[in-house]
């Protein structure tokens, strides 16, 4: 019995080791957060952008899988932690915010991997040779990001995922 | 009027595209010499001529304009300080005008927009976001959502935000001072083009070079 336990603690652990490297490999071959650091001129902390790659990647690694911990507003109203009356407007403000915050920073990190990766692999440069494009490359550029726009909201509001794999 | 004794220095570029079918020295880089009567005669050198119907590009070695320069001013001595070999491209500017560009810059612009909603949304089935989403709405508000709401408008407004603000380009206008990177990408490739013509040329012995 002691056997099988530590078999699956090393299974387990070897997974998670390659996993990150997995993880980790792609943000760092595609140079995404030195982009981001220098294109804000806070290059100078980039040890601290580190601390809160790996800090994020821990966050959403245990709460994904032991998401009984996680669950925090319903320990907030549970415990009425504001009051009886107010928890429910409070809380519903505090997580509205939470949210906000939480979708607009992953979809800004989710669009410009996506665009990192098309640009790590020359796709635009090419493309706009081959069809002797010369001018309106911002053009191009802007229609990519509001594609992403209105592709991402008709996803949710037409509820594509019931119909996907 | 003696030419010896006087050096011209030529920083010629990698790539130089002309517009007109006739190829003189002051095309292919920048001069500098002391001495302006020399400089003027230098400068005015035909080195090739664009005919119909041969290729509109050409490479043409640096050695060749030194030859050339030492046949008209004996005795005046070059050097080079730029490139070794110069890319020749004739451009007709007058090809890139017009309704015929408006038509390009749509048909581009409606491949990026259709072709990015749909990739987004076939990415967004691949990991399904969904599950994440209800995930973290039900663990932060304790309660369960109801499909769309404040986290997913913010995502894909967040999506839309990341790529103006990184690649640096509203409609025509930019941000910042910087290249963007997606022009500094061009440029590597452009550069990456051009030496490969030119090793080209040169193995297919297409280069004009001293004999």
């Amino acid at each position: 019995m002691l056997i099988r336990q530590i078999l699956l603690g090393i299974i387990g652990v070897s997974s998670g080791l390659i996993v990150s490297a997995g993880v980790f490999t792609v943000l760092i071959s595609v140079g995404l957060i030195p982009r981001f650091a220098g294109k804000m001129h806070v290059a100078r902390k980039i040890f601290v952008l580190e601390e809160m790659v790996v800090f994020g990647t821990l966050f959403g690694g245990f709460f994904s899988v032991f998401s009984d911990w996680g669950k925090i507003g319903e320990f907030v109203r549970g415990h009425a932690l504001f009051g009886q009356g107010a928890t429910d407007g409070v809380w519903n403000l505090a997580g509205t915010v939470f949210l906000l915050i939480f979708g607009v920073f992953a979809g800004i990190f989710v669009g410009c991997l996506a665009l990192a990766i098309a640009e790590m692999l020359n796709t635009i440069p090419v493309f706009a040779r081959r069809i002797g494009f010369r001018h309106g490359l911002g053009i191009a550029i802007l229609a990519v990001a509001i594609g992403k726009l209105v592709g991402s909201l008709l996803y949710f509001t037409q509820q594509v995922y019931l119909y996907g794999g | 009027m003696s030419t010896s004794n006087t050096t011209i220095y030529i920083n010629a570029a990698q790539n130089v595209e002309s517009q007109s079918e006739d190829v003189y020295v002051k095309d292919i880089g920048s001069l500098a010499c002391s001495d302006e009567h020399v400089l003027a005669k230098v400068k005015a050198i035909k080195l090739h001529h664009f005919n119909e119907g041969e290729p509109k590009r050409q490479v043409i070695s640096l050695l060749k304009v030194i030859q050339e320069i030492e046949r008209i001013c004996p005795g005046a001595s070059v050097e080079s300080i730029g490139e070794p070999d110069v890319l020749l491209e004739y451009i007709d500017v007058n090809k890139h005008k017009g309704p015929v560009q408006m038509i390009k810059l749509i048909f581009v612009a409606m491949i990026s927009f259709f072709g990015t909603a749909f990739t987004i949304m076939a990415f967004h089935n691949d990991i399904g976001i969904n599950d994440v989403f209800s995930k973290v709405y039900e663990m932060v508000m304790g309660q369960p959502g109801d499909g769309y709401g404040i986290l997913e408008l913010a995502y894909s407004v967040g999506l839309a935000a990341g790529i103006i603000v990184f690649f640096n380009h509203i409609g025509g206008r930019r941000i910042t001072k910087d290249p963007t990177p997606i022009e500094v990408e061009m440029r590597i490739y452009e550069e990456d083009v051009n030496k490969a013509l030119i090793a080209t040329a040169d193995r297919e012995g297409k280069t004009i070079d001293v004999q």
